[in-house]
């Protein structure tokens, strides 16, 4: 019997396994690529590990870092190997396997930790009208493509959406000597990170279109992306007439969301918090499911990688203590996204935890200068903090230590703008 | 020379070749598209209709009764996917509920099987997300769903394997009659010599007529536009839930599909352009709006793609299923637009045996086979079977799409098989690899390194779908 099978080799499935290990608990990780590592494979740029290393490294370096920790510790790992079904029988967990040198197989394990990452919203799930060509391609598969295959798409280039990763490679494709003619954005402010705005569109002088969306794709007589037609929108986000401009492109990249990837757990009859679009989740990120852990991206998204793997070797230790306590009473009450609030994780506060600090990520709703945080509970403010520049493309964290707190009662978070 | 030339390889084209393999014939297939059902086979409701819309008396009306009959043979010969749904025709109030009695005569006029009125409280019970303003329901338990474009290579494959030439990439451009056959000219270079010609080309038809006289009728296009939901909503409905059929066409209906997803339209507009099918804002607009009348709480947030299909209406009020009246041995199949793919396996047998007559002509084909194997679905088999075949074939472990669960071996008998395929367009109408959630987000690459792999290709010259749309440019950091 395994104790815990990490579901991921990731930055979250690496951090996670490793943690776990050191406590000492026997873990099997699976991970569906021939490599560990995930996503951070293809993210050749830099800015990563700067808040773990204090240092600056690039994806596969600090892949590589954690790889390195990852096969010191002598964990068990499968590559090349699907999870195609997850399900719980009493109280033991059947994980079955696919792979072309194991064939198909079971495990068995008293826990799961999720950490699958995350899947590229697409053309289709925002309904772009038009034609379908070829040319339409989400900036992670562009990204794939020029990183890891090294061919390119196309030389003229129109970004949809100013998520990071559209950003990021707004700037790869300008260096690979493609003409990247702008971004647009529906909202009236950025998705992506500042840092990533400034560095890859201001400094290669490529347009930002706020308020604006792609309304209309042509494509040439062999199936292949000709021409986008982008229109700004209004507040309610309905297109604004004689605001047309077209664009002869033939690639368009789209970076309008990524959606954290819980497809496994379907067949599991877990909590859903559609404001995340994944599992709830108490502050030991354990899902409504016992001995379900999620962390990394199939919990929520995250802007860096750093925070990640924080997260992830936190849900680590709390399943060490799920593994070591075998009275697993608990004790939950509704964290609550109030006013102004996108989302927040956890959604539960188990006061029957002994993680007295609870660390609370969350998002704005909308760009907000000057705020108070308040921590609600029974009219009460239980905590209150100012806080500057708060941004719905940058997650906050903070850190509640839950012994101020009623244990029968639920609890809101708040932003009050304050000018 | 060819006995018979068919133009076009949808699901009417497919289903008349294997009809003619009956026959100790010469055939050939000409397809311009380079895959089977790439048109409107491709981009329809996929629903096998139980007949309480055409004229009673009419050629529709007749062959789609029949053809609906035919689909259980072609599930047992061709193993073809097959839901058996059944239809709600669902009315709102009394003024509604005086069409759908219109419709209760139809359906007694053209004998359709087990037709039942249902009070809009009992349909509830049935399907429990009906929109709550339904007040009686007209229900059609012989109505079936499949998968078009499996149909058409189902029909194709075996029609191969009983010797019918299939030629891709050949767009028919000249047709000239010489004094007992005619001469079929190709891509403006190559010419075949056949002793008839089927025209199957579907929203070309016209066009194809054209080529040899003035046609008996003209093909407008009208479009229909759609939404597919995940998969994950398998349930929502378990009947193809149509409203009260109009001047339009059947209007915007839910329709679970085999696979799962449950589509969402059609809406339905005359278009100037018959071969572009592009969606549009005020479409797509049309059929969330339309849609509304039918279910409650449709999870919009769950759509993963929308597309257009063109469907051929005639000027002629009927399917036109006749020889030339000027040009012999030259047969029209024309204006096949819904219930077409409902039809198609009787428009085959009316057009072979009542209209041309085959086998007054020409002896049976004592080597026909009707059967044709099945294409495996690794992950839909039992452990056992699983394990079996593992043995054999270790690929089959190997997961490609994970959001269909595809394996590495399904994909690579796609391209080797009897309908072989070289895009990653073709895979996926294959075997589904990029047909779920993520589109392809993950698997698109792994698709394509299987193409160039078995076809021996630079990745630079794999192709999503139509010749020419290549993936890549050029390599990257490589100057040329």
């Amino acid at each position: 019997m395994i104790d815990c099978i990490v579901i991921g080799g990731g930055a979250g499935g690496l951090a996670a396994a490793i943690e776990i290990k050191r406590l000492g608990h026997n873990v099997l990780l699976i991970e569906r690529e021939d490599k560990l590592g995930g996503i951070l494979n293809q993210c050749i740029h830099n800015g990563f590990g700067l808040e773990i290393f204090k240092e600056e490294y690039t994806g596969p370096e600090y892949a590589d870092k954690y790889i390195k920790l990852f096969l010191r510790e002598k964990i068990n790992y499968l590559i090349d190997t699907t999870v195609i079904d997850l399900y719980k029988e009493e109280d033991i967990f059947i994980v079955k396997t696919s792979s072309e040198t194991l064939g198909i197989r079971e495990y068995k394990s008293k826990s799961i930790c999720l950490s699958t990452g995350s899947y590229e919203r697409t053309r289709g799930q925002i309904s772009i009208p038009g034609d379908r060509p070829y040319g339409v391609i989400t900036a992670g598969s562009a990204q794939r493509y020029i990183n890891i295959d090294g061919y390119m798409t196309g030389k003229r280039v129109f970004i949809l959406g100013s998520g990071d990763i559209g950003l990021i490679m707004a700037r790869r494709m300008t260096l690979e000597g493609a003409k990247v003619l702008g971004v647009a954005e529906i909202m009236p402010y950025s998705n992506g990170l500042n840092r990533n705005i400034v560095q890859c569109l201001n400094d290669f002088d490529i347009p930002l279109y706020l308020s604006h969306t792609v309304t209309n794709i042509k494509a040439d007589d062999s199936n292949h992306l000709k021409e986008i037609r982008v229109m700004k929108v209004d507040d309610s986000f309905n297109v604004i007439k004689d605001t047309e401009i077209d664009f002869q492109v033939d690639t368009l990249l789209l970076s309008v969301g990524l959606i954290p990837d819980i497809i496994l757990l379907d067949q599991l009859d877990v909590e859903i918090d559609p404001l995340t679009k994944s599992v709830k989740v108490d502050q030991s990120n354990q899902t409504s499911i016992e001995g379900l852990f999620v962390c990394g991206n199939a919990l929520q998204i995250h802007d860096l990688v750093d925070n990640v793997s924080k997260e992830s070797q936190r849900t680590g230790k709390a399943i060490d203590l799920y593994l070591r306590n075998t009275n697993h009473s608990n004790k939950k009450i509704s964290f609550i996204p109030g006013v102004n609030i996108a989302y927040l994780t956890p959604q539960y506060i188990d006061f029957s935890n002994p993680n007295e600090k609870v660390v609370v990520s969350f998002r704005p709703k909308k760009k907000i200068e000057k705020s108070l945080l308040k921590v609600i509970q029974n009219d009460r403010i239980v905590y209150e903090k100012k806080k500057m520049f708060l941004l719905p493309a940058e997650m906050e964290t903070i850190e509640l230590d839950i012994l101020h707190f009623d244990e029968n009662q639920p609890i809101t978070l708040e932003l009050e703008v304050i000018s | 020379m060819y006995d018979y030339i068919i133009i076009g390889a949808g699901v009417i084209g497919s289903a008349v070749a294997r009809e003619l393999s009956k026959y100790q014939v010469k055939v050939l297939c000409l397809e311009k598209e380079n895959d089977v059902a790439n048109v409107q086979t491709l981009a329809n409701s996929a629903i096998i209709h139980a007949g309480h819309n055409p004229e009673p008396g009419s050629l529709k009306a007749r062959l789609s009764l029949w053809g609906n009959l035919l689909y259980d043979d072609l599930e047992r010969e061709l193993n073809i996917p097959l839901l058996r749904t059944g239809a709600f025709v669902v009315a709102h109030g009394k003024e509604e509920e005086k069409d759908l009695d219109k419709y209760v005569k139809i359906c007694k006029e053209n004998k359709v099987p087990g037709y039942q009125l249902l009070s809009g409280q009992q349909a509830r019970k049935i399907e429990r997300n009906l929109a709550g303003s339904i007040t009686k329901v007209l229900s059609l338990p012989s109505t079936k769903v499949t998968n078009p474009w499996e149909v058409a290579f189902a029909l194709m494959e075996n029609a191969i394997e009983n010797g019918v030439k299939l030629k891709l990439n050949h767009r028919v451009t000249k047709i000239i009659k010489e004094n007992d056959f005619y001469l079929v000219e190709v891509n403006h270079h190559i010419n075949f010599k056949t002793k008839n010609i089927i025209n199957a080309g579907g929203v070309a038809s016209d066009d194809i007529g054209q080529m040899i006289e003035i046609p008996p009728f003209k093909i407008k296009g009208r479009k229909g536009e759609y939404y597919v939901l995940d998969k994950r909503n398998i349930g929502f409905i378990n009947h193809v839930i149509y409203p009260l059929p109009s001047e339009r066409g059947k209007g915007v209906l839910l329709t679970p599909q085999v696979h799962g997803e449950i589509l969402i339209g059609p809406s339905s507009e005359f278009v100037d352009d018959k071969h572009q099918a592009s969606t549009t804002q005020k479409g797509l607009e049309y059929v969330k709006e339309h849609s509304k009348e039918l279910a409650k709480n449709i999870p919009y947030n769950q759509i993963i793609r929308s597309f257009a299909g063109i469907r051929s209406t005639s000027t002629y009020d009927d399917f036109y299923i006749q020889e030339s009246k000027y040009n012999k041995g030259f047969y029209y199949l024309g204006g096949i637009e819904s219930p077409g793919l409902t039809a198609a396996p009787a428009i085959a047998k009316y057009l072979i045996n009542d209209v041309i007559g085959v086998q007054n002509h020409y002896l049976i084909n004592n080597q026909f086979k009707p059967y044709r194997k099945a294409k495996v679905e690794f992950h839909r088999l039992p452990l056992n079977d699983q394990k079996r075949l593992l043995e054999i074939e270790p690929k089959y472990g190997k997961i490609i799409c994970k959001c269909e669960k595809i394996t590495e071996k399904e994909i690579i008998d796609a391209i080797h098989g009897l309908l072989g395929t070289h895009t990653i367009k073709g895979i996926k109408k294959r075997v589904r690899a990029g047909a779920g959630i993520c589109q392809g987000g993950y698997c698109e690459e792994k698709v394509m390194k299987i193409l160039a792999r078995e076809l021996n290709l630079d990745p630079l010259d794999i192709i999503y779908d139509k010749d020419n749309s290549k993936l890549f440019l050029s390599e990257s950091k490589v100057e040329k």
